[in-house]
């Protein structure tokens, strides 16, 4: 059976003898070649110019011994296998596990419940859902100073509300500057510039699941738990995995909130990857070492980017 | 009768508690923005002494004042509006060609293209940023605006081809054919017929790289020494004194760098909403 399609090819073959050499082109490069080389030629000189290359240079990078201003010098894995026995990088590895599942934790079950939230009967839906996304779409770094100002010792409105105002604590709380609290304060500003990323995006998935499912379900005797149990979250799930993962990905190599709020401090309570990465190249100078901070955990990263281009391309295949 | 008096008074219920957990959301997002406002207002004696806490008053504009006569914000403004508006259109013209070509015509290569711009999309600038400064300081573009538009295409264009792509998708092919049985060529269909259409998608795309160019921090902060060729979000992060004083007129430069992608974001927020659910995560 002939589609419309392959009968236009058809009679554009039947126009365009096939001769010489641009038909050979055409069957080893494709029909479209010439245009779509010529459209693709630019992504294709960024890519190479702005991405390929630098990580290949970092590659080679992690493997020297580099300050700024020398020449690099090669050292094989010597940098890997000295972090790997470093005190203080093993812990900024671990905070930045904590930093990214805590955080992608708490996003889910709050973006769930956004999305829960506004699939309900309400009125004004997009007014709200509008106002919900605004921490996603204001800059990152206006956000962290913000909470930085909040969670100020001495004049910022946390301690006043839970001192002055509500009269939970009877003296505040150093938020930033004590180990104890400084891990949980720069999750929760994280936390709060994602989740309606989380909640817009569930969002979209449950209003493409067909509201006759759901009447089947009620027909059946299901109960609302059960409903969600067994018609939202299925019918969510490829979304939820894409969100999970990209912002796996996004949470762990988050600079900005970390190195505002701060510095990976106190005594490197709050030290992730990309800021301890940023410090031994611009505070140290030892590039080499930096690099293979930040390459570190490049398997799992490949892994993970690897899982999740699959997932996002099956999402648009549908 | 009484089932229905019943069932009326769930779904009453039920929409209390939504409306109570909405209510409790909104407050979670707007109270760090209602706060950077109000604070931007507050003059010094006010925020030492604590005083007028929750509403300014008097509100005092000194803060702006200061902000503008004394300080390099109105060059930052001014450097993240060129750096924000150039990788735009750059990302947006090397994305729109990219992504039509990519979704609709016939390539050696094409599939693998498509895979390479959404891996490039999700390689995270904290494992790019030494080398591609190493590569800016070698191109004699270190401390300058151009280094800087010379990069960010980096993050703009593999987001806003891959977002593209799905667009274009979701036009009919048929509308192309028979633009070209009618004897358009194939560059004619794409720019009469496909980019009309797809309008509404560069627009969002567009304002998703300008949002992403106006809030880069990490770049700026590394490829950026001079005072005066600094971007918003690094200007207003060495803002940072420790002192009181500080905290106003940084407030008032938060609310000032806030404005524009809130603008852009009410102005279009339906077609971001749409955007950002089609095209970076359909699924």
């Amino acid at each position: 059976m002939a589609t419309p399609a392959a009968q236009l090819r058809a009679k554009a073959a039947l126009i365009q003898p096939r001769s010489g050499l641009e038909a050979t082109l055409k069957r080893v490069l494709g029909p479209d070649y010439r245009m779509g080389f010529l459209f693709v030629a630019p992504i294709v000189l960024l890519v190479l110019a702005l991405v390929a290359y630098p990580f290949c240079y970092a590659v080679y990078l992690s493997l020297t011994r580099k300050y700024v201003g020398m020449p690099p010098v090669f050292v094989g894995l010597e940098n890997y296998i000295r972090l790997t026995y470093d005190g203080f990088f093993q812990r900024a590895v671990i905070n930045s596990f904590v930093f990214t599942f805590a955080s992608v934790a708490i996003k889910t079950v709050l973006g769930m419940g956004m999305a829960l939230v506004l699939t309900s009967k309400i009125r004004f839906r997009s007014f709200w859902t509008g106002v919900l996304l605004i921490p996603w779409v204001a800059p990152t770094v206006v956000s962290a100073l913000n909470f930085l100002w909040i969670y100020d010792y001495s004049l910022g409105v946390l301690n006043y509300l839970l001192v002055n105002v509500f009269g939970i604590l009877k003296q505040g709380v150093g938020w930033l500057s004590e180990p104890g609290t400084a891990m949980a304060s720069v999750i929760g500003v994280n936390v709060w510039r994602g989740f309606p990323f989380f909640g817009i995006s569930f969002l979209a998935g449950m209003k493409a699941i067909p509201g006759e499912l759901y009447e089947a379900a009620a027909v059946d005797g299901a109960t609302v738990l059960q409903r969600f149990r067994y018609v939202t979250l299925p019918g969510i799930r490829n979304i939820v995995m894409i969100v999970l993962l990209l912002s796996t990905i996004w949470t762990f190599n988050d600079f900005a909130i970390i190195y505002i709020l701060t510095k990976g401090g106190p005594g490197g309570a709050t030290q992730v990857l990309p800021v301890l990465t940023y410090e031994i190249a611009f505070g140290a100078q030892r590039l080499g070492e930096a690099i293979a901070v930040a390459l570190y955990m490049l398997p799992a990263l490949a892994f993970v980017i690897i899982v999740l281009s699959n997932y996002m391309r099956r999402g648009r295949a549908r | 009768m009484v089932r229905g008096r019943s069932t009326a008074r769930i779904e009453r219920t039920q929409s209390a508690v939504s409306y109570a957990i909405l209510l409790a959301f909104a407050l979670f997002v707007i109270f760090p923005f209602y706060w950077m406002i109000i604070t931007s207002f507050k003059g010094e004696v006010q925020m030492r002494s604590l005083v007028s806490m929750f509403w300014p008053s008097p509100f005092v504009s000194e803060n702006y004042d200061h902000l503008l006569a004394k300080t390099e914000f109105a060059s930052w403004y001014q450097n993240s509006i060129i750096v924000a508006v150039s990788s735009t259109f750059l990302a947006t013209a090397v994305g729109t060609l990219g992504a039509y070509a990519l979704a609709r015509l016939k390539f050696l290569g094409r599939a693998f293209m498509a895979s390479t711009v959404l891996i490039t999309y999700l390689v995270p600038p904290s494992i790019l940023f030494i080398p591609l400064y190493a590569q800016i300081r070698n191109l004699g573009l270190a401390d300058s605006l151009t280094g800087l538009i010379v990069a960010y295409p980096s993050f703009t264009v593999p987001f806003v081809t891959w977002l593209l792509m799905g667009y274009f998708e979701s036009i009919p092919v048929e509308l192309e054919e028979s633009a070209m049985i009618d004897g358009a060529t194939r560059f004619g269909a794409f720019r009469r017929v496909i980019l009309p259409l797809a309008a509404p998608g560069l627009l969002a795309s567009a304002l998703y790289a300008f949002t992403q160019a106006w809030n880069e921090f990490l770049y700026a902060l590394v490829f950026i020494t001079n005072v005066k060729l600094r971007t918003l979000p690094v200007g207003l992060s060495t803002f940072i004194t420790g002192d009181v004083y500080g905290w106003g007129y940084l407030m008032a430069g938060a609310v000032l760098t806030t404005l524009p992608v809130i603008a852009a974001y009410i102005y279009l927020q339906k077609y971001m909403v749409e955007g950002l659910t089609a095209g970076s995560v359909k699924g």
